[in-house]
């Protein structure tokens, strides 16, 4: 859901790091490759920095509280945007799209892509003070993919049949299908690593809100709902010497006025801002520092392939091609962002179809009138248009796109849903024509798979039920080799393009404010928190 | 007395538990449930949609649910958040002591300044202080808090350079910080309910000064400071303490907006955020508490009639 902003530069300085780190060389078992991290522990969350001063506690200013700090059990953005602080995988979701180890040392992948083998890392300890082994890593793994558990990530380890814990220190995981995205899988959103038995008593998930049991650099120390939550710097974590900070401190501030404000009078030193254009009201101000980056974020509009007139492809097409997105972002957030083809900005490059390769992308009214005839709607429709109630940007972008779609004739009527009704609309795939407004891990899979696969392997939540897209979804999802994912991909995207069961509008741009004594601190693209594992405090 | 206090609290209850039967049902005819927030767009798996609904009880039949509910209230267990798997008891009661403080303080700052501005006014209907005083009524009345509010932190910061705390302080940790977290939200609040007490104050002593009594007391040539002493304002008390209950209930009920745009942890907000989350617990604990609260508030007044006024002591 709403997610929030990254540091370009830095992104791609970290990532240049990486590259040299992800060394691949050929496995035990014939055509395998593995990565290697004891040359790349220090770029993981950002750069090392041997001027780091140590000591002091960090204030940061966030929009969204999470509900709670389970690991296992909350979907939510603004969940995992902080509980990647306490808790690790065994993978780290790189900016630059691929897993590099992060509890794991090394990973191996057998020849047919069914058998992953990870040596784990030594010397890594729990919040409560056991050293972690492979026995807690199987206990995680197998508490996760188990529906019965209620985990919303349970369905993302359905290819994994089985664990194994060989050895203290060595992880086999077993598929029952090749899964390329398997490493992203094991990354911080849900592939956590906790002590065993961590949920044995029903109730133990409350408990995870006044205490963390992760192997993370910070541990819990106070969560005061629709106030704050404080962490501690984690004495014994396996990186030693870090993290520089004594400690963190998120406060919850529900509006994006008082944050402006509070940067100003230095209360806070570190915020996303939730409205990219606010960075114009802060420009100037000395002591501070804005950074903006493309986000793996997406403004994007919804067609329900069942709905009314939307069944026709036609009519999905016509209404692609009347809207003309670069209006639609200024509009929306006073044009800080980057406009989208077919995938979020910060994949854009990595993965993203060439704009200019898509047919469906550049507005053409001219042409979508002659499909609305096609179509049998030459004196045009009326239209329900659904936003969220709380998220901005959807006021303005709505007038906007109804303009641009009147021009063609459909008259659109603007309506707007309170969170809780329109997720359950969404999630019983009944969201018609609707604003949506979510983000994702760097990876084509996981941005795509859930979404638009049909059922049961996917939720297809759009009623889009497209065989070809089917096919090349798992297509990408078995293919081990780099190129042959990506060609699955390019052509999962002309795919979408033409049936248009999604328009991403734009990416907001993810725009950093902090203080100019915070040093060495690396936004993540997906707008979660990893940096402040390596920022410190300048005195 | 003692059987009309009883008698009160007796209604009381049954009014409270009334109100929670309705709002059980109210809030479960919302679409939507706790499972939404947990699952977000990462929906798509019923059997761990199932196991979760399981695991919160909302797989049972409605009438099931409520009744569990009311026999574990009964015993004096209101629950665990379905969101932050803390208990309810706690959560509102934090919540509600940070509330009770800013409605208490904002009412006092009501009274300090509405008051005697509506008696001076008052007390010369037409003359200058009383078109002053009305002018100050009309800006606050027709101000609302988040504007107010607004205003108030866009200028602290331009004008003084000084911004609340980022966090709030309970004033049992440091009643410094915690009069510099909540001076902006009292003030915001304080603004429009001193605008409002003044205009009820002044209509009283106006409506008070054109009684038979008070033109018998001028006629005997008493003093207009001891007509308006002795006269007016004892008549005038009465009024003004229902009118102070009406407030604290209106400042307990409408903080939210204030709450939200200081972030200051209180039930409003609690409320807010439990009813975007469908946290159906801490939702009924909250409003169960709320409804016993202003209840009580009422049943306070009334038995500080009696204390005020000796013709309403045998009522």
């Amino acid at each position: 859901m709403p997610n929030e902003m990254t540091n370009r530069r830095s992104a791609l300085l970290a990532g240049a790091g990486l590259m040299g780190a992800g060394l691949l060389r050929p496995g035990p078992r014939g055509q395998a490759w593995a990565q290697a991290a004891a040359v790349g522990e220090g770029d993981i969350y950002g750069p090392d920095d041997p001027q780091a001063r140590r000591g002091g506690v960090l204030t940061i200013a966030i929009a969204n509280e999470p509900p709670n700090l389970d690991p296992f059990h909350q979907a939510g953005d603004a969940r995992t945007a902080i509980t990647v602080l306490m808790y690790q995988g065994l993978m780290f979701e790189h900016a630059s799209g691929t897993a590099k180890p992060l509890l794991a040392e090394s990973m191996t992948v057998s020849a047919d892509g069914l058998t992953y083998t990870f040596v784990l890392r030594r010397g890594v300890r729990f919040h409560n003070g056991g050293q972690m082994t492979s026995a807690d890593v199987k206990y995680s793994y197998d508490y996760v993919r188990n529906p019965a558990n209620g985990s919303p990530g349970a369905a993302d380890f359905g290819t994994i049949s089985e664990v194994e814990a060989p050895d203290d220190h060595t992880v086999v995981i077993r598929l029952s299908e090749p899964n390329a995205s398997l490493p992203m899988t094991l990354t911080n959103r849900f592939g956590c690593v906790v002590p065993r038995d961590t949920f044995s008593s029903p109730q133990a998930r409350n408990r995870l809100s006044q205490q963390s049991v992760g192997t993370g650099p910070f541990m819990l120390q106070e969560f005061r709902p629709q106030s704050h939550i404080r962490m501690a710097r984690f004495p014994n974590y396996w990186r030693q010497g870090q993290p520089y900070l004594d400690g963190v401190l998120f406060s919850v501030q529900p509006n994006a006025a008082s944050v402006l404000v509070a940067l100003r009078g230095r209360r806070v030193d570190l915020a996303l801002l939730a409205r990219p254009q606010d960075a114009e009201q802060l420009q100037g101000q000395a002591g501070l520092s804005i950074v903006s980056a493309p986000s793996l974020r997406q403004c994007s509009l919804d067609l329900d392939s069942s709905h009314a007139q939307l069944k026709d492809q036609r009519v999905r097409q016509a209404i692609a091609l009347a809207i003309d997105k670069k209006a639609v972002m200024d509009a929306a957030i006073g044009g800080k962002g980057q406009v989208l083809g077919t995938v979020p900005a910060a994949m854009q490059e990595s993965w993203g179809a060439p704009l200019e390769s898509l047919p469906f992308q550049k507005q053409d009214p001219a042409r979508a009138k002659a499909l609305l005839a096609e179509a049998g709607l030459a004196s045009g429709f009326s239209l329900d248009l659904i936003g969220i109630i709380g998220f901005e940007w959807m006021d303005p972008a709505a007038v906007t796109i109804a303009q641009q779609l009147a021009a063609v004739g459909i008259r659109l009527n603007i309506q707007r849903a309170e969170l809780g009704v329109w997720l359950n609309a969404f999630r019983t795939r009944n969201m018609r024509f609707t604003f949506n407004d979510w983000g994702t891990q760097p990876d084509p899979h996981s941005l795509f798979y859930r979404h638009f696969r049909s059922p049961p392997r996917g939720a297809d939540f759009r009623n889009w039920n497209n065989a070809e897209a089917d096919r090349l979804m798992d297509l990408g999802m078995a293919s081990a080799d780099p190129a042959r994912r990506k060609e699955a991909y390019l052509g999962l995207q002309r795919v979408m393009d033409e049936t248009v069961p999604t328009i991403l509008l734009f990416s907001p741009d993810l725009v950093t404010v902090s203080q100019q004594r915070v040093r060495n601190y690396v936004q993540h693209p997906t707008g979660w928190w990893f940096g402040l594992a390596k920022a410190w405090i300048a005195a | 007395m003692i059987e009309a206090i009883s008698r009160r609290i007796g209604g009381t209850l049954v009014t409270a538990i009334l109100a929670t039967g309705v709002v059980f049902l109210l809030i479960r005819a919302v679409p939507g449930d706790a499972i939404g927030e947990m699952l977000g767009q990462s929906a798509g798996d019923p059997a761990a949609e199932a196991a979760l609904r399981a695991f919160f009880g909302l797989d049972q039949p409605i009438w099931s649910q409520y009744l569990s509910w009311a026999g574990n209230v009964l015993r004096g267990d209101l629950g665990t958040s379905m969101r932050q798997g803390l208990p309810v008891w706690g959560i509102i009661l934090d919540a509600f002591l940070v509330t009770l403080q800013l409605g208490l303080v904002t009412l006092l700052v009501a009274i300090v300044v509405g008051v005697p501005l509506g008696l001076l006014a008052g007390a010369r209907p037409g003359s200058l202080v009383d078109l002053l005083v009305e002018g100050f009524t009309l800006l606050s009345l027709s101000s609302p808090v988040f504007w107010t509010g607004m205003v108030l932190l866009i200028l602290a910061d331009a004008w003084l350079g000084w911004s609340p705390p980022l966090v709030y302080t309970p004033p049992g940790i440091s009643l410094a910080e915690n009069l510099e977290s909540t001076l902006l939200p009292v003030l915001a609040l304080g603004f429009l309910q001193a605008g409002a007490y003044a205009q009820f104050t002044r209509q009283q002593s106006v409506a008070l000064l054109r009684q038979d009594f008070v033109r018998a007391a001028r006629a005997r040539g008493l003093p207009a400071r001891v007509i308006f002493g002795r006269h007016v304002l004892r008549n005038i008390a009465v009024p003004l303490v229902t009118y102070a209950g009406l407030i604290l209930v209106q400042i307990l009920g409408g903080v939210v907006v204030v709450e939200t745009l200081f972030a200051i942890p209180g039930l409003g907000r609690t409320l807010l955020a439990a009813i975007q989350g469908r946290d159906y617990p801490v939702l009924q604990g909250a409003l169960l508490l709320t409804v016993i609260v202003a209840l009580l508030v009422n049943l306070v007044i009334d038995l500080a009639y009696a204390l005020i006024d000796p013709r309403m002591r045998g009522a």
